[in-house]
């Protein structure tokens, strides 16, 4: 089969690790569980899978051992093929520096599987922006557009707050100015952190900008190239959901959007599912006596108590007389007898005893780390 | 290359199970979706990788296009092997011949070649119709400690059912002094499982034979075992008290089904050192919404509940919509129960439809004589408004 008009993906593991707090010292921003059963980098590796994308590199820089168990031999994204395949980027050397400081850094890592690669474009991704999108639209457009890279944005609406990304202003869909770091304005166009760009032209970039000290894609390479009229970028708009999991307070407000029925629906296209590692779980069990309303329920999970407007991950145990209202439960909770649960997010395999309370709020929800027995 | 396995498995999964009606009128019968996320020949698999049994042969002759699909290449069991694994062996063509699996004991004996290719010493014959764990390896060990040529699982069965089994008679040591497949009057209530270890050599030899004698039925009760019982070979029975259940009928299929809810603690797929395997699909979270009702019902993945459901399996990817009501029944995967419609005491087929304000199935007190489970078959659907009584069957 021909390998040209086909992509390669790279994905950004650890780029917004430091969003998400707690929930991050321990695993990748990629590696974050949500949904009830997935891990964000689910999304936009499925969307890879679903676009035909054979050849997966994700950079990494450190805790990934997690994203790594999850991931496992790709074979749930039928990545663990021979003409491809899925291959982790982790930094050469001894790594003493802390962080990369853009992507472009970390890219140039990676400059030896890029250079190998037989695909002609390269699709560039974070993790933690979550959408069901066809990139294989989204190449047909660009090289339509004979532009240099295609950003993929959506249109800011008013439901979406403020949100602190990169932002395009536009007129009749051609970009006048490009904004880093910027919190959109309804009408605004919102980049999901997904370009594409050609797999030679990337490779030059990499190699030049890095060389020169400058190493952030967005800022060093997309703006500046544009406002100096060296660059002409594209833009794919997304008509679909999207989530936007920037920090704590937007990830868990998307969590529990998703009893959104048509947030799912989108989300969850039945022609392009998402999928995620496959853990043999059991059906859930709704004991006699459970209340559970406007929820999203995973597998494996023993439900005697009442939850409202909550995620369940897979295994979450809630005990008779327990309430867990607005709160997201990461897989294997356990919540006793006759506890009490509101606005919080209990990562994995936290247990709260018999009647205790724990009370966040909105805003503010209370974590609880890994493996606590509160 | 010579591998040489201790003991390989062959899984009889070829029957046409006409007695699911039609559940298997699509689907063989090791294929019909059980407990909401699971097919039946999951169990027999999945107590093969617990039992240290790494090399599968499943025998498959009708409708056999979805158990393909589904066993693939045996990767959701753990058993996409180099050197064994899960094989799908359909009748082929041959030189001389090609026929179809005549019976069950022929079945095997046109697989001889896939069996020499691991030089077993042993044999394990399953069949792809019960629900059950079990752990083969125990039973292996006691087959050898017997110097067994064949051990034969049984259970104790209730006399008004041993009729329908192999029933056996044993001395004390376990050894079968007698065998009847499927006797009018049972002298024993020693029920054949359908589980039988074999020393190779022996095995192979009786197949021989056994083939090359035109009046046999080529089957192992009625053939196989009885030539061995008569040559005095070393039979043995293999006792196993756990929870088993032949789902063979529509009503055991229901009754299994709802055992994983009121019998938890005999059948307990929770157990987490001896899970069931099956292949997963790609669905999202269920979603339960604020005006649905649940009591005591398992709920698989993807699912989209709105009504009530109550003492009932709802399989993969099931809607239940606003004001639907759900109770001691089955939903297999993809299942449709539409706004007011009414499903009780009735199996709803893969991706079938109970359309707006209709009913299937009555409870045994409703309906009194000839009561029965009620059945939409797979793709199948009611008309709006439709009434469909117990033991119905579409």
């Amino acid at each position: 089969m021909t390998v040209s008009n086909r992509m390669t993906g790279i994905i950004f593991s650890n780029m917004y690790d430091e969003c998400f707090g707690e929930l991050t010292k321990i695993r990748t921003a990629a590696s974050l569980p949500f949904g009830g059963r997935y891990r964000q980098i689910d999304f936009i590796l499925s969307n890879f899978t679903n676009a035909g994308i054979s050849r997966v590199g994700i950079v990494t820089k450190y805790n990934y051992s997690s994203l790594m168990d999850h991931i496992g031999n790709s074979q749930e994204w039928d990545l663990n093929n021979k003409d491809g395949g899925l291959v982790f980027l982790p930094p050469f050397g001894s790594g003493k520096s802390d962080v990369y400081r853009g992507k472009l850094e970390a890219l140039s890592n990676a400059l030896n599987f890029l250079a190998r690669c037989p695909e002609d474009y390269v699709v560039l991704s974070d993790a933690n922006i979550l959408c069901n999108i066809d990139l294989r639209e989204v190449l047909a457009n660009h090289i339509h557009s004979a532009c240099d890279v295609t950003v993929v944005t959506m249109r800011a609406k008013e439901s979406d707050g403020s949100i602190q990304s990169l932002v395009l202003d536009t007129t009749d869909g051609r970009v006048d100015t490009i904004l880093t770091n910027y919190p959109a304005v309804a009408g605004q166009s919102v980049g999901l952190g997904i370009y594409i760009l050609s797999r030679q032209f990337l490779l030059g970039i990499v190699r030049r900008y890095v060389a020169a000290g400058r190493t952030h894609f967005e800022a060093d390479f997309l703006q500046r190239g544009f406002n100096n009229g060296s660059l002409t970028v594209n833009l794919w708009e997304h008509e679909g959901e999207v989530l936007f999991n920037l920090d704590i307070p937007s990830f868990f407000r998307n969590n529990l959007r998703l009893c959104d029925a048509a947030l799912r629906k989108d989300l969850f296209n039945e022609n392009r599912p998402i999928y995620t590692k496959v853990r043999d779980e059991v059906p859930s069990l709704y004991n006699e006596g459970c209340e559970i309303s406007n929820c999203t329920v995973a597998d494996g999970c023993l439900l005697s108590g009442s939850a409202t407007d909550s995620v369940l991950f897979r295994g979450v145990t809630i005990g008779r007389g327990a309430k867990v209202t607005s709160s997201i439960l990461m897989q294997d909770c356990i919540i006793e007898d006759g506890a009490v649960v509101e606005n919080c997010i209990l990562d994995k395999n936290v247990r709260i005893t018999a009647g205790t309370q724990l009370r966040g709020s909105r805003n503010n929800p209370m974590i609880v780390k890994k493996g606590e027995t509160i | 290359m010579n591998i040489h396995k201790e003991c390989i498995a062959t899984l009889l999964a070829g029957g046409q199970g006409s007695r699911l009606l039609v559940l298997t009128e699509k689907t063989a019968k090791p294929a019909v979706p059980f407990g909401g996320k699971y097919r039946i020949i999951d169990f027999p698999i999945s107590n093969c990788v617990h039992s240290g049994i790494d090399t599968v042969g499943i025998l498959t002759q009708y409708q056999p296009l979805e158990l393909n699909d589904y066993i693939g290449n045996g990767q959701p069991w753990g058993l996409n092997l180099n050197r064994g694994g899960v094989h799908v062996l359909p009748p082929y063509a041959q030189i001389d011949k090609s026929e179809w699996y005549k019976g069950t004991a022929n079945a095997i004996y046109q697989n001889i070649a896939f069996i020499e290719r691991y030089h077993p010493e042993h044999v394990l014959i399953l069949s792809g119709d019960h629900i059950y764990k079990m752990d083969y390896s125990e039973m292996l060990e006691a087959h050898k400690q017997n110097g067994a040529e064949c051990t034969i699982a049984v259970r104790n069965v209730p006399i008004d059912e041993a009729s329908r089994f192999g029933i056996m008679t044993a001395d004390e040591e376990g050894r079968i002094t007698k065998f009847e497949e499927k006797p009018k009057k049972p002298e024993s209530t020693l029920a054949s499982m359908g589980v039988y270890i074999f020393k190779w050599d022996v095995l192979h030899r009786y197949l021989c034979e056994d083939e090359a004698n035109p009046d046999s039925d080529n089957d192992f009760g009625k053939n196989i075992i009885p030539s061995m019982l008569r040559d005095k070979c070393a039979l043995y029975a293999y006792s196993f008290d756990s929870y088993w259940k032949d789902v063979g009928t529509i009503e055991s299929l229901w009754e299994a089904n709802m055992d994983l809810l009121n019998l938890r603690d005999a059948i307990d797929l929770r157990d987490p050192d001896f899970r069931i395997y099956s292949r997963n699909e790609a669905y999202p979270s269920s979603f339960i919404s604020p005006e649905s009702v649940i009591r005591n019902a398992n709920i698989a993945e993807g699912c989209d509940i709105h009504g009530t459901i109550e003492n009932s399996i709802v399989s993969t990817g099931c809607t239940v919509e606003a004001g639907a009501t759900v109770s001691n029944s089955v939903l297999m995967p993809g299942a449709r129960v539409c706004a007011g419609a009414s499903v009780s005491y009735a199996i709803i087929g893969e991706d079938a439809t109970v359309a707006e304000n209709s009913s299937i199935g009555e409870a045994p007190e409703v309906h009194g004589d000839g009561w029965g489970i009620a059945v939409l078959g797979r793709d199948k659907s009611t008309e709006a408004g439709e009434i469909l009584p117990a033991a119905y069957v579409r």
